[in-house]
């Protein structure tokens, strides 16, 4: 137990080194435009966690990223790649905006949130289990096959917005709000943080125990780390891909849910573009485990705000896009640490060898 | 003495988890033949490629005729006349002999004819008969090697690695390569090869470098000792003498019986062709051949990983082939398959979640739909106890253990599993001989409580020193059924290159 423990503690050093670094490199581009970093992210962390409002803004921007990290890291468990999440995620909001439009007025709020859950799973899930056919029955490449699949859905989300889901007004690519007794109902007066907050905390649990605990997810890791042995066990590593990829895709799926019902209210296009590719590095920061990632999603959120408030402060004239530069800059020092730790490790091992070796 | 062609100084190589080679120091001298004996995972390998170029040391030195070289690839070490053959030959199936030959040495336009000629005339002054037009996937595996060592005669090598080169051949091949190597020293070159086999070092070897857990454990010259001595540097301790079971007479109903299989391999080539054999309860029934004569088919077909395109498998009467793997476990077959780094462990998980492998199906592990981790855990620990299973505990990474005590956890999965029928692909290939011991001990174990075991090995010993009864296969086929005691190696050894006995099987 010890050596596992050891392997956390070494996990989280790396990654809070990523993260500083990366944000001493980001500061540096603050100091191209003439700004002093260390004031800029110090009025910036100090106007977030003293402002209630703000400091919910981050709980709202992580809640998505949960769930696209969540889909990421469950295919990894079964050594698969699925990077469609953000397609995965339109097929969610696709069926979300529409059960909500159509039922909004017509259901109370719980069973109507309930099966706009379901509806949401379903759809996300559905466009997984597709890929996992793909990749089961003509052996296709799943890397490839669930990118593109992220742009046949959202095109199939272009298709609907210009057509039967259009707004009534017709000015916008658009669908009109969906009603207020579909809204998933707010949990902190006073902020935007709304349920779908706690279901990301419940879902990322129930993840962790669905994987550690359970023979289904025994027999999806079992997959990951040897399909042949698997195989040989007498588990069908065809059927675990489609099941891997099912509930990976109706994860990223419940996004659809928690950003149409709780934040957006409405479909658009080039919706929440980017939570797919950054649950990608969200899962890897947390080595793909599911309580890991609600810290990264944490982290990612509070940064995404950070430089939305660095944008707003008066008289700096941040551009706003400086926070996909921090982020950028932050994700790639986190993959980097990935790749060190790996190295390090392998060096310590050699060290110990090699003292090992001459006390003989 | 003259100056060495080959000296290596104090070199050690150190890899993620283990320690490879520990200050191996050795020489090579002009004319010479050193063999470097020592059981799998001693480091033999390893040595060998760092002077071959494939790893780099982390300390030490090699000397080539006295010069101290840093060899950075297989490349450079052609170019100072080290060619290595390996275990796994790395030749091109679709290209012909010439063309793998003069592969990555030739530019521009290829005069073929030219070429064919040169290698002819090589193959021709070491009496190899090798078609030197000829696809090298047509050709059997001995001549194949052939290739191999044509491609070292080529680039005019002057040191030759061989690395377990008989592994793969029939005891004549093998007799005929050991007289190459004699040759081929005898002209002045110096030959190292790498062996388990105390038969082939007294007999081809000047001199003997004795390897164990990565270190050397001895350099004799071949005069001086015996294989009782080697034995001894070898494993570090006597040679006990194998406990040889008595064997009666076989009754009841056959377990397993195969009716005429016949199945395909990748290129729809026949990998199995009409095997028909049966094994009774409480019986060892052995298959001994080279490797890759079907034996691995065979297992499959059984276990039911590779589909069978004629004949009929039966178990306890049944016929099962139709069935998936997973009923094949659930009505008691356990099948040790021969790699257990890519068919019978995971790696990166627990010991207890690989016994919980093929019992994740079934309510034996789970309690209200989750895995009954204490209960794993609780019988795991006993495992470890009862197979004296050298693990601090159930939670250990299976890949923390040594091979042999893999090997060991491997089988009580596949005891409690095959209830019936037991099925062992070489389940002792690379072990110590402590951990093989009590593998054997294990299977005969099993045997006495009435199970039925199927045991393939490429060991003409533990096939004689184990089994009942004996098949012996070639080329997909049963080439005969005996019982143990009715043939000597040398009748055996022809059978597995394929000349069919004078007597007839049962």
């Amino acid at each position: 137990m010890k050596r596992l423990k050891d392997r956390y503690g070494e996990v989280l050093l790396f990654n809070i080194g990523a993260v500083v670094v990366g944000l001493i490199l980001s500061a540096c581009m603050l100091l191209f435009m003439k700004l002093n970093p260390v004031e800029v992210y110090s009025t910036a962390f100090l106007k977030i966690v003293t402002d209630k409002y703000t400091m919910g803004e981050v709980l709202v921007k992580s809640t998505p990223l949960v769930f696209t990290a969540l889909a990421f890291a469950f295919t990894y468990k079964a050594n698969l790649f699925n990077i469609g999440a953000q397609g995965q995620f339109y097929a969610g909001s696709i069926v979300a905006v529409t059960l909500s439009l159509q039922l909004g007025t017509v259901l109370p709020t719980p069973l109507l949130i309930l099966l706009v859950l379901l509806g949401s799973f379903l759809a996300g899930g559905l466009v997984g289990a597709l890929i996992g056919f793909a990749k089961a029955r003509f052996n296709a490449n799943e890397f490839l096959v669930s990118m593109m699949s992220t742009y046949v859905v959202s095109a199939v989300m272009d298709y609907l917005l210009r057509t039967v889901l259009r707004e009534t007004k017709g000015e916008y690519l658009q669908t009109d709000p969906i009603d207020a007794n579909a809204y998933l109902p707010s949990v902190l007066p006073g902020t935007r943080v709304h349920l779908g907050t706690v279901l990301a905390i419940l879902t990322a649990i129930l993840v962790w125990v669905l994987l550690y605990k359970t023979p289904l997810g025994f027999r999806i890791r079992a997959v990951g780390s040897n399909a042949t042995a698997a195989e040989l066990a007498g588990i069908r590593s065809k059927r675990i891909y489609v099941v891997a990829f099912l509930i990976s895709g109706g994860l990223a799926g419940m996004a659809g849910l928690t950003e149409i019902n709780g934040v957006q209210h409405m479909l658009l296009q080039n919706f929440n573009s980017s939570i797919g590719s950054f649950g990608i590095g969200i899962a890897i920061l947390a080595n793909g485990h599911p309580l890991g990632i609600l810290f990264a999603s944490l982290l990612f959120g509070f940064m995404n705000i950070m430089g939305t408030t660095m944008g707003r402060m008066p008289g700096l004239n941040i551009p706003s896009s400086i926070i996909d530069l921090i982020e950028g800059i932050v994700m790639i020092c986190v993959i980097i640490s990935y790749f060190l730790r790996g190295y390090v490790h392998n060096r310590r091992e050699k060290q110990r060898l090699r003292k090992a070796g001459a006390q003989k | 003495m003259a100056q060495p062609v080959v000296e290596i100084r104090h070199v050690s190589k150190y890899f993620a988890k283990v320690i490879a080679n520990k200050d191996v120091s050795f020489t090579v001298h002009q004319g010479e033949v050193v063999a470097l004996l020592g059981e799998n995972g001693a480091g033999k390998s390893t040595i060998m490629k760092i002077l071959y170029g494939l790893y780099g040391a982390d300390e030490g030195e090699i000397r080539i005729r006295g010069e101290a070289v840093h060899i950075k690839s297989p490349k450079d070490a052609m170019s100072r006349g080290v060619a290595m053959i390996q275990q796994h030959f790395s030749l091109v199936p679709t290209h012909t002999v010439t063309e793998n030959i003069i592969l990555g040495n030739v530019h521009g336009r290829i005069a073929i004819k030219e070429y064919e000629e040169k290698v002819k005339a090589i193959a021709e002054s070491y009496g190899f008969d090798v078609p030197v037009d000829a696809k090298v996937g047509d050709l059997a595996v001995g001549v194949q090697q052939k290739v191999e060592i044509l491609k070292a005669l080529y680039l005019n090598a002057n040191i030759l690695i061989m690395d377990e080169p008989t592994a793969v051949l029939t005891p004549q091949e093998s007799e005929n390569l050991m007289v190459f190597i004699r040759e081929f020293a005898a002209k002045g070159n110096c030959v190292i090869f790498i062996t388990h086999k105390m038969k082939e070092v007294m007999e081809a070897a000047d001199r003997i470098v004795i390897m164990r857990s990565g270190v050397v454990a001895g350099d004799v010259r071949k005069e001086d000792t015996d294989e009782a001595e080697l034995a001894r540097l070898m494993i570090g301790q006597e040679l006990t003498p194998p406990v040889r079971t008595e064997a009666p007479q076989q009754t009841g109903e056959a377990v397993l019986e195969l009716k005429g299989v016949s199945a395909l391999g990748p290129e729809k080539t026949p990998v199995l062709q009409q095997v028909s054999f049966s094994v009774l309860p409480g019986e060892i029934f052995g298959i001994a051949g080279v490797s890759g004569n079907g034996q691995d088919e065979v297992c499959e077909v059984i276990c039911g990983s590779r589909p069978v395109t004629e004949g009929a498998v039966l178990f306890r009467g049944q016929d099962i082939t139709q069935q998936t793997i997973r009923q094949r476990i659930d009505g008691g077959i356990g099948y040790v398959p021969v790699d257990r780094y890519r068919d019978g462990m995971i790696m990166d998980m627990t010991l207890a979640e690989n016994i919980l492998l093929k019992n994740s199906y079934g309510g034996r592990w789970t309690s209200k739909g989750f895995i009954a981790q204490k209960r794993l855990n609780d019988y795991t620990a006993q495992i470890i106890k009862d197979h004296q299973v050298k693990a601090t505990g159930p939670s250990d990474l299976a890949r923390s253990l040594s091979g042999g005590n893999q090997q060991k956890v491997v089988l009580a999965r596949e005891i409690d599993v095959g209830q019936h029928l037991l099925i062992f692909n070489q389940p002792t290939r690379g072990l110590d001989m402590g951990a093989v011991d009590r593998i054997h001990h294990s299977i005969l174990q099993e045997k006495e409580k009435g199970k039925a075991v199927l045991l393939v090995s490429t060991e003409l010993s533990e096939i004689f020193e184990m089994c009942d009864r004996i098949a012996i296969m070639y080329k997909g086929r049963i080439m005969g059924i005996y019982r143990n005691g009715e043939l000597d190696t040398q009748e055996i050894g022809l059978m597995m290159a394929g000349v069919t006995a004078g007597k007839e099987g049962q």
